[in-house]
Parts: C-alpha cells; sequence; structure tokens
C-alpha cells in the first residue's frame, strides 16, 4: 500500500538512495537485525520519543510485526475508494480529506530524522521503507496514546463507581464543620483509598494516614499514588520504620501508627500535619487505642488539626461518643450477595488421637463444591483455620485429595512462611481448577485475595494472651467474634456472589461475642507504658483510654519496668529508661545494647539485639529436611541461640560481600528465609544509629576510601545499583504466575518447592532486596564487623554471656535436676514461676542437653545416683531466655547458658546467705550450697565490688549521655563517658570472676523452703562485728528477713539453718601473712581482717587480684550529698544510690 | 529529589461530555521533552502517569473545531479525522465524514464494551 506521505511536505525523500545491497526491496527484510538496528538509529535517538535498546523499542517492533500482518491483510480488500465529495456549510467539515486514510484519525506526528539533521544516520534509509517505518511508528505512538487514556478513564470510572464515591463532599462538609469525623464502612467501600484523594484534591497538602501494618502503608501509597497519577511523583509516599519514600513534596504520607507515636513523643501537637487520618480504628490495636487516647487531650491544643477516624461498621458509637459525639458517615459496603451454610460438627468419633484436627469437615467442603460446580465457573476458596499446626492438619490430606482429583491446588498461608510461599496464594490456578488457601486469620483483614469465592470458616482462632503473672505469653485458641465471623464470610464476596460454610451452629455464632478482644487486654504493657512515661501522658492508671486496660497488667507492667531499672521508686523514668523508650525493642534487648556498647563488644551485640528482635529466619520445612540440618550445624553454637543467630548473619555478611549474589542460594541450602537477614541489617543499623545519637557509641567517621580512584568506583557501583532499582521498580511488581497442579503426593515437598523459586530467581535476574541492602549499607563496613565478630575471643565471648545474661535477667530457668538421666527429647526446666517448661524445638540445646548438664562429680550425696540434685560442681549452669511462650506445652525460645553461681551472684535482685556465707539464697527461689566457706566469701565480696563497680560505670556512662542531650555540640568530642582503662579493668575482673572454679550444689526450693526461708526479725540487733567484709557499707538490720542488710540487694545471716549455730565459735589459730596477727578466727572474721589489713597490699583479696586502677571513690565525681527524710541521715551518694537507699524505705 | 521534574499542573480538564477530569500541564501542541513528536491540534496534554520516564505525554482532550467544546479523546466523546470533532457535531454531520467513520460510528452504537486491547499488550 503506498502511503499518502507525499501530502506530509516534510522531509524530501528525494536523496539518493544508500547503495546497501539490503535496500534492494526484493529482499527487503524487516527482520533482520541489521536493518532493524538502521532506522532504530535514525529514529530512536537519545533524544527521541522511543530510545533505542528500551523496552519500549521492544514493544515497537513486536507491535510493527502485528501492524504488517494485518496491513497485508487488508490490502487485498480495500482497493476501492469513493470520492464523494458532498457540500458543507461549516467550514470544519469543508477542509477534510476527501481519500480516507487511517492516517487522518491520528492527532499527532513524528519528524523524522531527516527533518532534525541531514547528514543523521537517516540519509542511508530508503525513502519508501522509511516512511513505512514512519507510518507505523505513528500508529505506534496513537495506540500508547489511546492505551494510557484508556487506562485513565478506566480509573475514573472504577473510583466513581465505588461506594464512598458518593459521599466524598459530605466527608469534606463534615470535616470542615467538625474537628473529628468518623467515616465507618465496610471492606470494599473504598474508604482506605479515597478519602486521603478527596482530601488532596481539597487541597490539603499536609496529610498523615496512619495504619495498623507496615505492608498497608506500602500498598496503599502505591495504589494512591497510582489513582491520583502520580505513581511517578512524590505526592503520595510511605514512612515506615526503615523505609520512607517521603520527600518535601508528599502531600499524603500513609505510616504506621507506631511511628506517628514516635513522631508525637518529639512534637506531642504534631506540627507537620493538617489532616490526620487514622485507619481501622476498629481493629483495637494497641498503639491505635493509644493514639486515640494522646489525640483526645492533644485535640483542644491544636484546633486546627482535623481527625478522620475511619473503621468498619462496628462499635461506632465507641469512637463517635470518645470525641464527644463526633459526627458519624455511614458508608455501605460493596459485597455480593454470600449464602451463608451452617455445618455444625458433631462430635465424631475422631480416628486421630488426642487433640489434632480432624480434616475431614474440609474435606467434606471441598467434595461438596466440586460436586455442585461446574470446574469452569471459576472462584477459589479460603479455609480460614486457628493457627500453623490446624494448617498442616489439613494440607496433607488436602493434597491428597487434590492430587487424586486434579480439580485444586492446596496452598498454606500464614506468616512464618517465606515470602516467596507467601506470594504464591496470588498466582492463579490454571483452568479447571480452584485454588484452595488454608489461611491463618492473617487473610482476615491483612491479606485480600481475589477471585474467592467460597470460604471455610472453623470458627477458631489462636491469640497470644498474656499471663502477667507468669509473664508468659500463651498462645490459645479460641472462638472467634461475630465480627470476626462477617469479616470472615466478607471474604467469598468481594468479585461476585459467594458461599461461606460456616463448621459450627448458627447457635454458636450467636453466642459469639460481638467484638474481639482489644489488644490492650491482651498483651504485656511494658513497652507501652514507658512510651506513656516517656510522653510524659502522666500516670499511666488515670490515662483516659477509650477503655482501659486490666488493673493488674498496668501494675505489672509498672513494676516490671521499676525491676529493670527503666522506673525509679516514684514512678519516673530513669536516664536508662528514657533511653529504652527510644528504642522500638523489648525492654530486655534495649538493655543488652546499653551494657554491650559499654564493654565494647557494641557490634556483635547489635546483630544478636536485632536477631532476636525480628522473627526466627529458619524456616520451618527445614526442620524436618535432615540436609538442611546438616548445613546448618556449622552454624550452630553450643552457648546458645543469640550465638547462632550471629553466627549466621555474619557468615551471611560474608557471603554477601564475597560472592555477591550468591548470596539467595546460601540461605536456600541452609534453610533460612533471607528476608529476614535483610530486617536484620535494617534494625541493626537502626539501633546502631540510635546508639551513636546517645553517645554510646563513638560516632562513625565515615570511612572514606583514601584515593580518589575508589571513592570514583564506588560512585559508579553505587550509581549502578540505583540504576538497577529504578528498572525493577518500573517492572511494576510481580507478575502473577499460573499455578501447576500437582501429580503427586509430595507435590509440595520443600524440593519441588526450591526448584520452583530458582526458576522465578531466573525469570527475575536481579535480585532486588540485594541491590537495596548494598545501597543502604556499608558492606565492607558490615564485613568488617562481621569479621570482628567472627573472631571473638573466649574473653569476648564470656563478656558478651554476662551482657546478655545481665539483660535477659531474672528471665532464667534452672535444669531439672534428673535431666542427665532423662531422653534427650524429655529435658524439663524450670523457672521461677512456671515449673516444666521445656525447650523450643528449635533451640540448639535441644539437640545437646549435655552441654547444660553438670559435668564433674564430686563428693557428698553423689553416691552413684545420676542427676545433678545436690550434686557438687563448679559447672552449674542456668538457662536464661528471651521469650517463654506456651502453645501446647510451655516452651523457652532463644536461649544461653550461663554459669549459675556467678551470674546469680551478679544479677539477683535480692541475695541471702546463712552465717558463714556457704549457703545462699538468690531471689527466694534457687539455693546455692557452696563447699568451702572462705572461697564463699571471697566469691561475694567480689561480687559486691565488681556490681558496685559497674553500677557506678554504667551510671556514669548514662549520665553522660543525659548531659550531651543537654549541652548543645560545643564541645564535640569531649572524653569518653567512661574510659577505657578502667572498662578493661572492670571486664578483666569480671571474667576473672568468671572463671572462678568453687564446687557447689544447686537446687530450686520447694514451695514450703521458700516459705520457711527466713529468720525473721530479730529482737537483738548487735551488728556483726566484722568490719570490711563488705567493703565499706555498715549493715543495718533486715525488718523482715532478720539478718543485716548489707547493700539492697545482699541481706547476710538471714536464712534459718540448722547447721551453723555453731558456725561462730569455731575458730581456728591463723597467721596473717601481712601484718604478722596470730589469734583464732571464723573463715569469716579472717577475711574481714586480710580486707582491712593495713599492711596488705593494695588491690583486695585473692580471687580478684587486679583491683580496678581506679578505686571505687573515683566515682565521687558523681556523688552528691543527700539528705534522706526516712531516716534523718547525710549521705555521700551517687543517684542510683539514692534510688537504691530510698527504695530501702518502700 | 524528585521535586525538579514535576510540573506543577496549569488547571484541571474537565471534559465537557463525560465529565472525566485530569490536570494537566501543557497546552498547544508541541509537548515539552519531546522533540520529536508534534500534535496536529490544541491539546490539554499531562504526563504520561502510567510510565515512569518523563519525557512521555499524555493527550486528554481539545476543542471540537465546530461547537469549541472541551472533550477528552475518548471514543465516548470524541474522534478526531484531521481535526479534533466530538460525536454530537460528528452525528448531526455524519454525511461529511468517509464511510470507515460511518461504519466505526455505527459499531459503537451498539452495546459497547472497551476493546481488549486496551488493557495491556
Amino acid at each position: 500500500m503506498p502511503p499518502p506521505r507525499t501530502r506530509e511536505g516534510r522531509g524530501p525523500w528525494d536523496r539518493p538512495r544508500a547503495p546497501s545491497p539490503e535496500a534492494a526491496p526484493e529482499k527487503w527484510n524487516w527482520n533482520c537485525p541489521e536493518t532493524r538496528r538502521l532506522f532504530e538509529d535514525a529514529f530512536f535517538g537519545d533524544e527521541d520519543y522511543i530510545r533505542q535498546g528500551s523496552e519500549e523499542c521492544q514493544k515497537f517492533w513486536t507491535f510493527f510485526e502485528r501492524l504488517q500482518r494485518f496491513q497485508n491483510l487488508k490490502t487485498t480488500r480495500k482497493e476501492e475508494k469513493d470520492a464523494r465529495q458532498p457540500k458543507h456549510s461549516h467550514p470544519a467539515l469543508a477542509d477534510l480529506p476527501r481519500a480516507y486514510d487511517p492516517r487522518y484519525r491520528i492527532n499527532l506526528s513524528v519528524l523524522g530524522p531527516d527533518a532534525r539533521d541531514s547528514r543523521g544516520p537517516g540519509r542511508r534509509l530508503p525513502p519508501e521503507r522509511a516512511s513505512e517505518f514512519r507510518q507505523a511508528l505513528l500508529h505506534y505512538l496513537d495506540f500508547c496514546q489511546k492505551q494510557a487514556f484508556g487506562r485513565l478513564a478506566k480509573l475514573q470510572r472504577e473510583r466513581a463507581a465505588l461506594p464512598i464515591a458518593q459521599y466524598g463532599h459530605h466527608i469534606l462538609q463534615m470535616l470542615k464543620e467538625h474537628q473529628v469525623v468518623v467515616v465507618a464502612g465496610d471492606t470494599g467501600c473504598g474508604k482506605s483509598t479515597q478519602v486521603p484523594q478527596y482530601l488532596l484534591a481539597a487541597g490539603c497538602s499536609h496529610v498523615a494516614c496512619t495504619q495498623p501494618r507496615r505492608i498497608a502503608c506500602i500498598s496503599l501509597a502505591k495504589r494512591v499514588g497510582f489513582e491520583s497519577l502520580s505513581q511517578y511523583g512524590s505526592q503520595v509516599g510511605y514512612q515506615i520504620r526503615f523505609e520512607s519514600t517521603r520527600s518535601a513534596a508528599t502531600k499524603i504520607v500513609f505510616l504506621t501508627v507506631g511511628l506517628l507515636l514516635r513522631q508525637m513523643q518529639r512534637e506531642p501537637s504534631l506540627p507537620q500535619y493538617q489532616v490526620l487520618i487514622v485507619d481501622e480504628v476498629h481493629e483495637r490495636h494497641l498503639h491505635n487505642d493509644f493514639l486515640l487516647g494522646v489525640l483526645q487531650r492533644q485535640l483542644p491544643q491544636r484546633p486546627d488539626l482535623k481527625v478522620v477516624l475511619m473503621s468498619a461498621t462496628i462499635n461506632i458509637s465507641l469512637f463517635s461518643s470518645y470525641f464527644g459525639n463526633a459526627p458519624v458517615v455511614q458508608v455501605p459496603g460493596r459485597l455480593f450477595p454470600i449464602t451463608v451454610v451452617y455445618q455444625p460438627q458433631e462430635a465424631e468419633p475422631t480416628t486421630s488421637k488426642s487433640e489434632k484436627l480432624d480434616p475431614r469437615p474440609f474435606l467434606r467442603v471441598l467434595e461438596a463444591i466440586d460436586n455442585k460446580y461446574p470446574p469452569e465457573e471459576r472462584g477459589d476458596l479460603l479455609v480460614f483455620l486457628s493457627g500453623m499446626a490446624e494448617i498442616s492438619a489439613v494440607l496433607e490430606p488436602a493434597q491428597a485429595y487434590a492430587s487424586h482429583t486434579q480439580r485444586w491446588v492446596v496452598l498454606p498461608l500464614h506468616s512464618a512462611l517465606s515470602v516467596a510461599d507467601q506470594d504464591k496464594v496470588f498466582d492463579v490456578a490454571p483452568p479447571g481448577v480452584r485454588k484452595c488457601i488454608l489461611s491463618t486469620n492473617i487473610a482476615e483483614t491483612s491479606v485480600t485475595i481475589d477471585g474467592i469465592r467460597f470460604v471455610v470458616d472453623s470458627g477458631k482462632v489462636k491469640e497470644m494472651s498474656y499471663d502477667p503473672q507468669a509473664k508468659l505469653q500463651r498462645l490459645q485458641e479460641f472462638w472467634i467474634s461475630q465480627a470476626s465471623a462477617e469479616q470472615r464470610k466478607g471474604r467469598a464476596g468481594r468479585t461476585g456472589p459467594g458461599v461461606c460454610f460456616r463448621l459450627y451452629a448458627e447457635s454458636d455464632y450467636d453466642a459469639f461475642a460481638p467484638y474481639p478482644v482489644p489488644e490492650i487486654r491482651r498483651v504485656a504493657l511494658d513497652a507501652l507504658v514507658l512510651q506513656m512515661k516517656s510522653m510524659s501522658v502522666g500516670d499511666p492508671r488515670t490515662f483516659p483510654f477509650i477503655e482501659p486496660p486490666p488493673p493488674t497488667s498496668l501494675e505489672t507492667a509498672i513494676l516490671y519496668l521499676r525491676d529493670q531499672g527503666a522506673l525509679d521508686s516514684s514512678e519516673a523514668l530513669t536516664p536508662i529508661g528514657s533511653l529504652l523508650a527510644q528504642l522500638p525493642v523489648d525492654v530486655v534487648i534495649g538493655k543488652m545494647l546499653i551494657l554491650g556498647s559499654m564493654f565494647h563488644l557494641a557490634e556483635p551485640v547489635l546483630t544478636i539485639a536485632a536477631a532476636l528482635s525480628v522473627q526466627t529466619p529458619f524456616t520451618r520445612s527445614a526442620q524436618s529436611n535432615p540436609e538442611c540440618a546438616a548445613t546448618r550445624r556449622p552454624l550452630e553454637s553450643d552457648q546458645g541461640d543469640p550465638f547462632t543467630l550471629l553466627n549466621v548473619f555474619n557468615t551471611w555478611v560474608q557471603v554477601k560481600s564475597e560472592r555477591g549474589r550468591n548470596s539467595r542460594k546460601w540461605c536456600r541450602h541452609r534453610g533460612i528465609e533471607e528476608h529476614r537477614l535483610y530486617e536484620m541489617a535494617n534494625l541493626r543499623r537502626q539501633f546502631k544509629e540510635l546508639l551513636e545519637d546517645h553517645g554510646l557509641l563513638a560516632g562513625a567517621q565515615a570511612p572514606q576510601p583514601g584515593d580518589s580512584y575508589s571513592r570514583l568506583q564506588r560512585r559508579r557501583e553505587r550509581q549502578a545499583l540505583y540504576e538497577l532499582k529504578r528498572r525493577h521498580e518500573e517492572g511494576v511488581g510481580r507478575k502473577r504466575k499460573v499455578l501447576r497442579v500437582q501429580d503427586d503426593q509430595d507435590g509440595w515437598s520443600s524440593d519441588e518447592d526450591r526448584g520452583g523459586s530458582a526458576s522465578r530467581g531466573a525469570g527475575d535476574s536481579v535480585d532486588i532486596q540485594d541491590v537495596k541492602f548494598k545501597l543502604r549499607h556499608n558492606l565492607e563496613q558490615l564485613h568488617a564487623a562481621a569479621s570482628s565478630a567472627q573472631a571473638l575471643t573466649r574473653d569476648q565471648m564470656a563478656l558478651l554471656k554476662l551482657v546478655l545474661g545481665r539483660g535477659l535477667y531474672p528471665q532464667l530457668a534452672v535444669p531439672d535436676p534428673f535431666n542427665s538421666s532423662r531422653k534427650d527429647s524429655d529435658q524439663i526446666f524450670h523457672t521461677q514461676t512456671k515449673q516444666g517448661v521445656v525447650l523450643h524445638p528449635t533451640c540448639v540445646f535441644t539437640n545437646s542437653p549435655e552441654v547444660l548438664h553438670a559435668q564433674e562429680q564430686a563428693a557428698r550425696g553423689s553416691d552413684g545416683s545420676r542427676d545433678d540434685r545436690d550434686k557438687m560442681s563448679s559447672k552449674h549452669q542456668l538457662v536464661t531466655f528471651v521469650s517463654l511462650l506456651e502453645t501446647n506445652k510451655p516452651y523457652l525460645v532463644n536461649c544461653v547458658r550461663i554459669p549459675a553461681l556467678q551470674s546469680l551472684l551478679l544479677f539477683s535482685r535480692s541475695l541471702d546467705t546463712n552465717g558463714d556465707c556457704s549457703r545462699l539464697v538468690a531471689d527466694g527461689w534457687l539455693e546455692l550450697q557452696l563447699a568451702d566457706t572462705e572461697s564463699a566469701v571471697r566469691l561475694l565480696a567480689a561480687s559486691l565490688r565488681l556490681r558496685a563497680h559497674w553500677e557506678s560505670a554504667l551510671d556514669r556512662q548514662l549520665a553522660h549521655q543525659a548531659r550531651r542531650r543537654l549541652e548543645d555540640e560545643e564541645e564535640e568530642e569531649e572524653e569518653a563517658p567512661v574510659n577505657h582503662k578502667e572498662v578493661a579493668a572492670l571486664s578483666r575482673e569480671l571474667l576473672q570472676f568468671m572463671t572462678s572454679k568453687v564446687s557447689y550444689s544447686l537446687r530450686r526450693l520447694t514451695g514450703l523452703e521458700a516459705q520457711n526461708l527466713y529468720v525473721g526479725p530479730q529482737t537483738i540487733t548487735a551488728a556483726p562485728s566484722l568490719p570490711g567484709l563488705f567493703g565499706n557499707s555498715t549493715p543495718s538490720p533486715h525488718p523482715t528477713k532478720g539478718g543485716y542488710a548489707v547493700t539492697d540487694f545482699l541481706t547476710y545471716n538471714c536464712l534459718t539453718s540448722d547447721a551453723d549455730l555453731y558456725s561462730d565459735c569455731l575458730r581456728t589459730f591463723w597467721t596473717c601473712p601481712h601484718c604478722g596477727l596470730h589469734m583464732p578466727l571464723t573463715p569469716l572474721e579472717r577475711i574481714a581482717h586480710e580486707n582491712t589489713c593495713p599492711e596488705a597490699p593494695q588491690g583486695g583479696p585473692p580471687g580478684a587480684e587486679e583491683a580496678a586502677p581506679e578505686p571505687p571513690q573515683k566515682a565521687s565525681a558523681l556523688q552528691k550529698p543527700y539528705h534522706c527524710e526516712a531516716c534523718q541521715k547525710d549521705f555521700l551518694f551517687t543517684p542510683t544510690e539514692i534510688l537504691r537507699h530510698r527504695r530501702q524505705h518502700v | 529529589m524528585a521535586c525538579e521534574t514535576e510540573r506543577t499542573p496549569l488547571g484541571v480538564f474537565k471534559c465537557q461530555l463525560c465529565a472525566l477530569t485530569a490536570p494537566y500541564s501543557y497546552q498547544g501542541r508541541q509537548p515539552p521533552d519531546s522533540q520529536s513528536v508534534v500534535l496536529l491540534e490544541e491539546s490539554y496534554v499531562m504526563r504520561d502517569p502510567f510510565t515512569p520516564d518523563k519525557g512521555r505525554f499524555l493527550v486528554v482532550g481539545s476543542r471540537c473545531s465546530m461547537c469549541g467544546r472541551l472533550v477528552c479523546v475518548g471514543p465516548e466523546c470524541s474522534l478526531f479525522y484531521s481535526k479534533r470533532f466530538c460525536l454530537p457535531c460528528v452525528q448531526d454531520n455524519v454525511d461529511a465524514f468517509p464511510q470507515e467513520i460511518q461504519q466505526d460510528l455505527e459499531k459503537r452504537k451498539v452495546p459497547f464494551t472497551r476493546p481488549a486491547s486496551q488493557r495491556s499488550s
């Protein structure tokens, strides 16, 4: 077809044809790569609309081929043309082209290369071909325009069709008149995506929208950005813990509630926002409830701040009345009709033993669907089960059924799955096959899967509940609430009419609680109380919560924080407390960070703290896979799980810096979820920055590589990485894949899984996580840190364990004395409040419990009996743990083994002794019986000294930090908080102390023994005449226990006992090696003398020969005169000593 | 960091037939950042919101060359045949257009669904 090109008059095509042989018309081949390149050179330059080599360029050629085929078909038919020429009055119609050509329907034109540059590459193209090409290009551009406009129009149609669209105006109007408006609408009404856009359209430019979940922040920001046509702009952004797309141009920011609260911590009135949208308030998350409380108080101070509360249509009046009867805009949801089928389960004679879930009712539903609905009618099934165990109970038989019928693909969905496996639920099943997704309540709100037509609701949920007395987290199964049941049902009606099978009776449903229990009523409130304190919102007990938490959990939290030293006796934040409040972690982990930075163990402690704050990186499937277990073994540390995690992270960093991309594979071979390691790296960095900000860690002087060449090199690398990231982001997310139906039973085994992810990996050759990781972190620095941590000396390791032990205290368990005669799987432990707890199956000690047994046997009582009870040993150990979790059994999670005696002497809050200190009771539940009085007293005295040193060093560290924050950055680098020498000396002494060998027995006291532990108040209160035994402190009679309070934790001689009646009389003659004194003395008196002997060399008793170079008096820099009102005495005290002293009077 | 490229919209284009609205950042025949492409009508143009490429534009609409109404380029509202015509004007003067266009219009009258090709290729 000859194109009507000549009329264009643009670009004369009369230049001599290029003498290239391929230009001969008969041999013309558009598919020839050289030909294509010639045209690309000419038309797709750097300045052109399409650029050579781009994805667009490829798309064009595909289009070009299609167009050619289409035109070849057409040319034969469209030969004759009628050239009518009717008369038209309107001038616009008068000059319409007479002969039709599709070209006239295109409203744009492309300048040929000749029009721009006569010497350019276009010169060599044959004119007819060039014009043919240009014609195609025009059609392509027109096609692109239509496509893009089509999307724009569709977007607007869809937005307009949302139920909330009719209320947009009303909502804005209400917000003009009121400070707080409640928008209540059910799933699918569009409130989360539309309300922010209405505000944007109304001209608001400082809008914050909080979400309970991080993932929702990202997906909403993306969606709203897309809908408001600024997908690639920066009007709409998100901000979550480690990621932010927020910039100065951002008008709407989606952020987590936690993050907003942190912003309020800094600026309570939130000056940076005009409008605040609080989404999903009905979910009643802890943070959300607290945020509402803070807002309610804050609003009068910010009359210009508007607040939109968004909720499902649940309990709306609660929110409205909490904010002075705020107006409610109620929007109907958009759900298709859903048929509810109640299928109560009669207690069937269960073939399977005990509590394992019976999968048959679920299989019956699959069968029923197969029988009733033809496979051509699409629609997937979503099954709500209470937990992971239940999912695996149904998974296997369901897969057997699926492989038999070939009509189902069965997929599990829960939070412990790898990210890639979670993503599979979004893939599509092949025609005639349905997806069956077995999910926890994660699919109730967090994850929305399209195409669900059937829902099976077990009616159960496993929720974490918190036992404040035992400080125990319990994962228990409950009936769900009516609200949850409705939410689950609704998942069947998002894309069309659906069916919901409820595996319970309608009467059960009627008996369900209307709403789920708010989080504030079932979790530990430590972190909340700490945050409340740091935001100075007053007494947590009187804070006007929307629904108050149980008073006991508030009290427990306050007590716990006092125990941890975060609050003082008047419940005010201590320096350590205010620091902890800023660390987004558990109090115990925060403490580890602070302690670790003091001992110059920051690098490993940072990693461990991060590792303990994310979900375990070990995947479940690997548990049963011996191959994974074997490859993982070299990473395991028999010191405890945190050290295994430390090894995993460090080795991973090494792998990353050595072999680059292979880290993904490395992780897969070891059954490690790499995503968690990335989270750890991010968290680690955040911790590090926080410690640096607070002066606990010397700021990193960005180690710039010296020469300009390597700087350039690094810059190039980073640019390349940015480019990769950009390109990945263009590739709009992950494409949906078609799932495979399995042929055999074990279609879902990890092997298949591995193959699947490998092929997936091949498709997407860029490991975007790796790219992001390298952009965010300085790999060299991390690597240096990792290798230094791997080269941890024995001493550093021991110190690290001390730091962890002190951080985790009092979370410790004692091995049962009969463990050594038990099977590996039957090892039991006891905590102070809970007996008979077991190690979590993932724990490293599960496979090697013998490392926890006291090895050496000694005399006394060990007449061949194989238990550790009363066994004398210097190697008794305790297990300190990060959390106690009860599912079907109470489990110790993340354990570290620590030497018992030394740890208890250093950490316990209450330490009671008998007369000769050979019997010690720690915290009222663990009894230690030492073989030798002399070493007992020495150890005790050493521990007192060490504790005092450690405490004062920590005090100064924190005081220094507090000072730094007050002063401005005038004196940038003053002296280090606690000087190196002192810390080194302290470390040395601690290590020596930890390795001291003393034989003792360890035993948990029985309830009765614990009750009758103390002699009680004594009438005769003669102070023991043992000056110097316990340092400089002057013992005073203990009011309740009896004996003498030596320090705030140590009470001397208060234990009831029948053995030491005579101890005072057992004197033997002894000669002091220093001053030559010769007298009959008890062991105690002997040590007392040694400690105070004027002739003795400086440095104190053996066992801690090398005393600190600076004696404790040095601490006087912090000591201030203190007058105690209660006892009417004057002291010279450090702040902590004051606290400690005051506590005595409580 | 992204501010430098974000052109502030000149205003909001609104189709007088279907009420489609879109912020436009340029009006004329020579969209910025795309030297090699010219438009054959005075158009309301925005940056193509569906691609990260900053040089790509999207023509949203223009004036009907007969009645002067602002119309979007959607096939339900207007067509281009060497000039922009809104559909009401085309209907009124249907004879003035070649048969191919008339046939197209006829096809459009039967319940219209957007062609599948408009999703993505």
